[in-house]
């Protein structure tokens, strides 16, 4: 099962990237990431002046020779980043060859792999709820050390999608439920008739440093049915009528483009990184190409 | 531009229709899609998702209801008036009524189709319009003077009838053109097969000329000659000549048929190639009035050329009288003529009973009534003589005039021979450089035939054309010949006969059985009767007298039925133009073509956008 997500030559590759977090990490439990608290590890924070209780191994001998004062030396301590995945699985999402949630959990795969290859926690957040993957959620919730790996792949590879996805919920709730903000990631078409924005604001608005990968299908980006159309929306069972030619292309694609510029612009404003993909495309140039240029790793 | 059927506009309520179609919402396939969301959004950007919608204008609406007027404009038959629009156009048909027009190759006939071409014209006609109605049967005539009335062109038209002769369309046109005389917008419809005379001779420059052919094929067998004479050798004996042509392009026999009387005679079988002639000579004797019929077994398109009559009446010797001093050449020329009893005297007798006088170089005691073959010398009254000519040279002779028939006088000499100016009615013959040398000619049913030199001065007695000179003049002198030649007319030629003194009226039968009293001239002395172009047997009474004689077509040109898809007319003439339409400028073809483009593109224009 997980071999079909990802193949072995990918997660090997993975392995070499790591997650980089703009954000010290909050962590309560040590890790491998930067933080402010201060403690033990060779990275030097800072000086300040000797208490008595403090522990005598992190003077600086060297300064109380030149300057005949106390200082303690301290140093950053290294704790463990919470990355966070918003995966949607709604209908929606299974439009496009392959689909858009296969395209999306081989990236959360990929992300949650690299995470757990660095000693960081990975909580994968599924919405809209299946009843069927209540477990799977439940083993999702969180995952930490490289030995977690191939449970979050198969676990992964077992979601279904389906239903209506209230993609602004999901971020809020999840938002609200993180305990530390850490690293999101949100995977998802965003085609939520409620929009996307107050799931987002919720997100920064906790602190956490948000990436949003964008993922279409290739007839969502070109048409392919042409003539009078009454379009049913497969989540909402909304209709809609249209007459739809070769010569109206052009007009689909501004209005996409500016649907997308405007999910862009929105993200960046926030300091949300930006992704955008295609369902269709080499996950290859999306891993090591996109999500490098986004700083979600390096 | 004005409309001929306005009423038509009645049509433009498609218009809403195609507005009310366009508003309309269609037939959609139904389609599952992730989302609606940017579907709404491009609709919204588009503005196209309500059912009934704000009008826009749009191409394709512009295209339907470009097509659409168009169409309402080609059924309200717009024309354009040229020029004269206050006082309508002028419209001259001429209606072909020869007799080639009886064909039935197109039912019921060339003429009926023609005539119901006609009608439908007239039925085109605006009101405004004035249309003169010229029949072109045997002889020209104008049915109807130009009239915006139509009922009176409707019975102008239903009155014409086919004639049974051979037809000219050169006075028809001539008639028309003087009646279209300044009057630029004017048009000529001729509605006829083509089957007429040679057209070269009319220039139709200027004229706007229509010519509307009919006629699709040319079965036809016809009797393009039919002659009898008197048998050279057997004076109780009449020699019949008979000749006919085959117009069709596949070869035919036909069998033809001789009856005396009413009584079959006499068959022979003619074999017909492509466009071949056949000729036949039949012999029967005349010893009493009878009627000989030719005839050709079996039916063709045409019927009218499958028959011909001959009165024949038993040959009288004609009488001739030679007043000559002596004249051994002229004599025997003469004397070997058949059926003729030949009197010789040196001067006029008293009793002057004789058929022919001849004149030769002798002036009479006093001129002969009869038709008169004189050498050498004329009454002053006939010819003036103005001087004399020695040597004079035959610069030209009419070859075709009956007299020089089979005559050629180029090695004829003159030793001297008068100059004179002969009567107006005498025409030259033969002609030296300024003056006559011979002339002949018809005067009050008396014929003469003058030559300006003595034979005896001269080599001519000596040629052979001499003694054929001699017998040429003898023939067409001769009033029993004329009489007989008189009995066989062709449709169309007038009838001429000598009237007794004192009456001035002839009753004539025609072939149909209608009856007829023609008038003539007293002081003439001859009933000259026109009205020939029924074939068949007409049949004249004056005093106690009775006459028959035969009206056959014989024509070549109209038993050649081969429709003439142009006409060739004058030097100048473009070709005139082979069009179906009644009123020449009526746009609606145009209107109802562009439309049609219009929705081509229509079409083109929908398909590039949604394929």
């Amino acid at each position: 099962m997980a071999e079909s997500l990802l193949s072995p030559d990918l997660l090997r590759r993975l392995e070499r990237l790591q997650i980089k977090a703009r954000r010290r990490a909050q962590s309560a439990l040590k890790g491998e990431r930067r933080s402010r608290a201060r403690g033990q590890s060779v990275e030097f924070a800072d000086y300040r002046d000797y208490v008595p209780g403090d522990d005598l191994r992190y003077l600086d001998w060297n300064l109380y020779g030149r300057l005949d004062r106390l200082y303690i030396k301290l140093y950053e301590e290294e704790r463990e980043l919470a990355v966070r995945l918003y995966l949607d699985a709604s209908e929606s999402m299974l439009f496009g060859e392959p689909t858009k949630f296969d395209f999306a959990r081989r990236v959360a795969a990929a992300i949650g792999h690299t995470a757990l290859c660095g000693f960081d926690r990975v909580a994968v957040s599924v919405f809209p709820a299946q009843e069927a993957d209540l477990a799977a959620y439940g083993a999702l919730r969180s995952l930490r050390g490289r030995a977690a790996s191939p449970a979050l792949l198969r676990h992964l590879a077992g979601l279904r999608a389906g239903g209506r996805g209230r993609l602004n919920e999901a971020l809020r709730r999840g938002a609200i439920e993180a305990r530390r903000p850490g690293l999101v990631v949100a995977l998802s078409d965003f085609l939520d008739p409620e929009g996307y924005e107050e799931g987002l604001r919720a997100l920064v608005g906790r602190g956490a440093q948000v990436t949003v990968v964008h993922i279409l299908a290739p007839e969502e980006i070109e048409p392919n049915r042409f003539g009078d159309l009454r379009l049913v929306d497969c989540e909402t069972g909304a209709t809609q009528e249209v007459t739809f030619g070769k010569f109206r292309l052009q007009a689909y694609k501004k209005t996409l483009r500016r649907f997308q510029d405007g999910l862009k612009g929105f993200c960046l404003s926030r300091g949300i990184g930006y992704v955008s993909c295609v369902s269709s495309e080499p996950i290859e140039e999306v891993l090591f190409k996109r999500l490098t240029e986004a700083e979600v790793w390096g | 531009m004005s409309f001929l059927a306005p009423a038509a506009f009645v049509f433009a309520a498609a218009l809403p229709a195609v507005v009310f179609f366009y508003l309309l919402k269609r037939r959609r396939t139904t389609t599952l899609v992730s989302s609606t969301l940017l579907w709404e959004r491009f609709l919204a950007e588009a503005r196209v998702s309500a059912p009934f919608r704000k009008l826009r204008l749009h191409a394709l609406l512009f295209f339907q209801l470009l097509a659409v007027s168009l169409a309402v404009l080609a059924l309200a038959r717009p024309y354009l008036p040229s020029g004269a629009m206050l006082q309508g156009r002028l419209h001259v048909v001429i209606l072909d009524g020869s007799a080639s027009m009886q064909a039935t190759d197109v039912s019921p006939s060339r003429f009926e189709a023609a005539r119901k071409k006609v009608l439908e014209l007239i039925r085109a006609m605006r009101d405004r319009d004035r249309t003169a109605l010229i029949l072109a049967a045997g002889h020209t005539e104008v049915k109807q003077s130009p009239t915006s009335n139509k009922a009176r062109l409707r019975a102008a038209a239903a009155e014409c009838r086919p004639a049974d002769a051979a037809g000219d369309l050169t006075e028809a046109l001539r008639l028309a053109k003087s009646l279209v005389r300044d009057r630029p917008d004017a048009r000529i419809h001729l509605f006829s097969d083509g089957v007429t005379s040679d057209l070269s001779g009319f220039e139709s420059q200027g004229l706007r000329l229509l010519y509307h052919p009919i006629g699709v094929r040319a079965r036809n067998v016809g009797l393009t000659a039919f002659e009898a004479r008197a048998d050279p050798e057997e004076p109780g004996r009449a020699v019949l000549f008979v000749k006919c042509l085959n117009a069709s392009s596949n070869a035919t026999t036909r069998r033809i048929e001789l009856y005396a009387d009413g009584r079959l005679l006499d068959t022979r079988a003619a074999e017909l190639g492509p466009r071949g002639e056949a000729a036949a000579v039949f012999a029967l004797p005349v010893n009493r009035p009878l009627l000989a019929r030719v005839r050709l077994a079996g039916s063709d398109d045409l019927a009218a050329d499958d028959e011909a009559w001959a009165p024949l009446a038993p040959p009288r010797p004609a009488r001739v009288l030679l007043i000559t001093q002596g004249n051994p050449f002229l004599e025997k020329a003469l004397s070997v003529l058949p059926n003729i009893r030949l009197a010789a005297a040196p001067d006029m007798p008293e009793k002057d009973d004789f058929d022919i006088v001849v004149v030769d170089n002798v002036i009479p005691r006093r001129w002969p009534e009869g038709n008169v073959l004189a050498f050498g010398v004329a009454p002053t009254n006939v010819v003036r003589v103005v001087g004399s000519l020695e040597q004079p040279p035959i610069a030209d002779w009419q070859a075709s005039h009956p007299l020089l028939r089979f005559v050629r006088l180029e090695n004829v000499r003159i030793a001297k021979a008068v100059a004179a100016q002969p009567a107006r009615w005498l025409l030259p013959i033969i002609e030296s450089r300024e003056h006559p040398l011979a002339a002949a000619g018809e005067r009050g049913g008396r014929r003469w035939v003058w030559t300006a030199f003595d034979p005896l001065e001269s080599t001519w007695p000596l040629r052979v054309s001499y003694p054929i000179f001699i017998a040429n003049a003898v023939q067409w002198l001769n009033p029993v010949q004329r009489a007989g030649a008189q009995r066989l007319l062709r449709t169309g030629e007038p009838f001429r006969c000598p009237l007794p003194r004192g009456i001035a009226q002839a009753t004539i039968r025609r072939p149909s059985g209608a009856e007829q009293t023609v008038e003539a001239d007293p002081a003439q002395g001859e009933l000259v009767f026109g009205g020939t172009e029924e074939r068949g047997v007409y049949t004249v009474r004056f005093g106690t007298n009775q006459v028959r004689f035969a009206a056959n077509l014989l024509s070549a040109q109209e038993t050649d039925l081969r429709p003439r898809p142009e006409l060739a007319l004058g030097r100048h003439a473009a070709p005139p133009s082979v069009r179906r339409s009644f009123v020449d400028l009526e746009l609606w073809r145009w209107a109802a073509a562009l439309g049609l483009l219009i929705l081509l593109a229509e079409w083109w224009y929908y398909h590039k956008r949604t394929v």
